[in-house]
């Protein structure tokens, strides 16, 4: 989150706003922190029911949504990232990431629609995924068991959980969201698996970034 | 980075076993809003008490049918129930009506409702973003429509 701190305060533009949503069921408890050592004066929120998520069908995190003055979107569902990751180890090791997305923001706040970086409506709606009616459903039912965990119905709520991961098994976000509550954790080897698997059925996390 | 990747052990199950809502109310979960209903009808599926309406999913009844701004649904017979002397909403078939897609738990009686396609349709094909109502930390309700006039990066990440 230091990352958008600094590119707010690099901008430092009174029409520019962050809206920076933290996907967590665990709500402040885990989020709330790490918000914190950002110092951020961008508007935060704490999405424990992954709204944001499920309104610009996304699946994954980080993931962003460029919206112009007049409401349109002029970029959305990449992989936002200011710098290249590695994470695990030997042959499992992947990288992801990139360094070209924050200059890119920068450019738009700067020129606006002039920026190379803007994209067509027709473009951006041929980014946004299209969902189906199970994987909309699947929204539900994740906000469903979301409601039982928090109210201590654990069965109930994994039952609710579980249906939401198989009516939208492209769904990273549930995915790793119910793997917080496993021993292994939300990048153990259950998730190593599952992404090689993503990876190698061609789906993507993301839309290609296609900033140079 | 990496630290983020780590469960918290000791926030698997945090929460303590509490109702859901008084006994025999009705919990609707539609667009990150919880709305308890004191009144509902009896069955599978759902009738609430037409002035339930609005605040369950912003839709209002009018004489030209269920409105949610210019969005106008005939009312089809259908959709009004009578039982027990007193006629209900059947919003359960109002959703089917729409293609909106929801889940239910009838024994602990919570509806959850996804989008409505219909107002999606602006960002699926204009690629306007819809406009929501979500809570910031601070507990300011912030909505899409906020940021009329500005440039807006929404960007989701988690501790995950």
């Amino acid at each position: 989150m230091p990352v958008w701190q600094q590119v707010y305060e690099e901008v430092n533009d009174p029409n520019f706003v962050i809206i920076c949503v933290a996907e967590d069921t665990g709500g402040e408890a885990v989020a709330g922190p790490i918000f914190d050592a950002a110092n951020p004066s961008y508007i935060q929120i704490i999405d424990q029911d992954h709204m944001i998520s499920s309104i610009f069908n996304f699946v994954n995190v980080p993931s962003a949504a460029w919206i112009d003055e007049d409401g349109r979107i002029v970029r959305i569902d990449e992989g936002t990232y200011s710098k290249v990751h590695e994470m695990g180890d030997g042959d499992q090791s992947i990288t992801f990431g990139n360094d070209v997305y924050s200059p890119a923001i920068k450019d738009w706040v700067a020129k606006g629609a002039d920026s190379e970086h803007v994209q067509s409506a027709e473009t951006v709606t041929g980014n946004i995924r299209q969902h189906t009616d199970d994987q909309l459903k699947a929204d539900a039912a994740f906000r469903l068991g979301n409601l039982f965990r928090n109210h201590g119905k654990a069965a109930k709520a994994d039952h609710y959980w579980n249906m939401a991961k198989e009516l939208n098994p492209d769904s990273i976000n549930f995915i790793r969201q119910n793997l917080t509550l496993s021993e292994e954790g939300s990048a153990g080897e259950t998730f190593m698996n599952l992404m090689g698997q993503y990876m190698a059925e061609g789906k993507e996390f993301y839309r290609p970034l296609d900033i140079e | 980075m990496a630290e983020a990747f780590f469960a918290y052990p000791e926030l698997r199950n945090p929460f303590e076993d509490t109702p859901i809502h008084p006994e025999g109310s009705t919990t609707v979960l539609y667009q990150g809003k919880k709305i308890t209903l004191d009144e509902t009808g009896e069955g599978d599926d759902l009738l609430i008490r037409s002035e339930d309406l609005p605040a369950v999913n912003g839709f209002e009844l009018k004489p030209e049918g269920a409105c949610f701004a210019d969005l106008c649904i005939p009312i089809k017979d259908d959709l009004l129930v009578e039982q027990n002397g007193r006629q209900w909403f059947n919003l359960t078939a109002f959703a089917n009506l729409l293609d909106q897609q929801y889940v239910a738990d009838i024994e602990s009686r919570v509806w959850s409702f996804a989008e409505i396609p219909a107002k999606r349709e602006n960002m699926m094909v204009n690629a306007m973003a819809p406009d929501f109502e979500i809570e910031d930390r601070q507990g300011n309700v912030i909505r899409m429509a906020d940021f009329k006039g500005k440039k807006a990066l929404i960007v989701t990440w988690s501790s995950w």
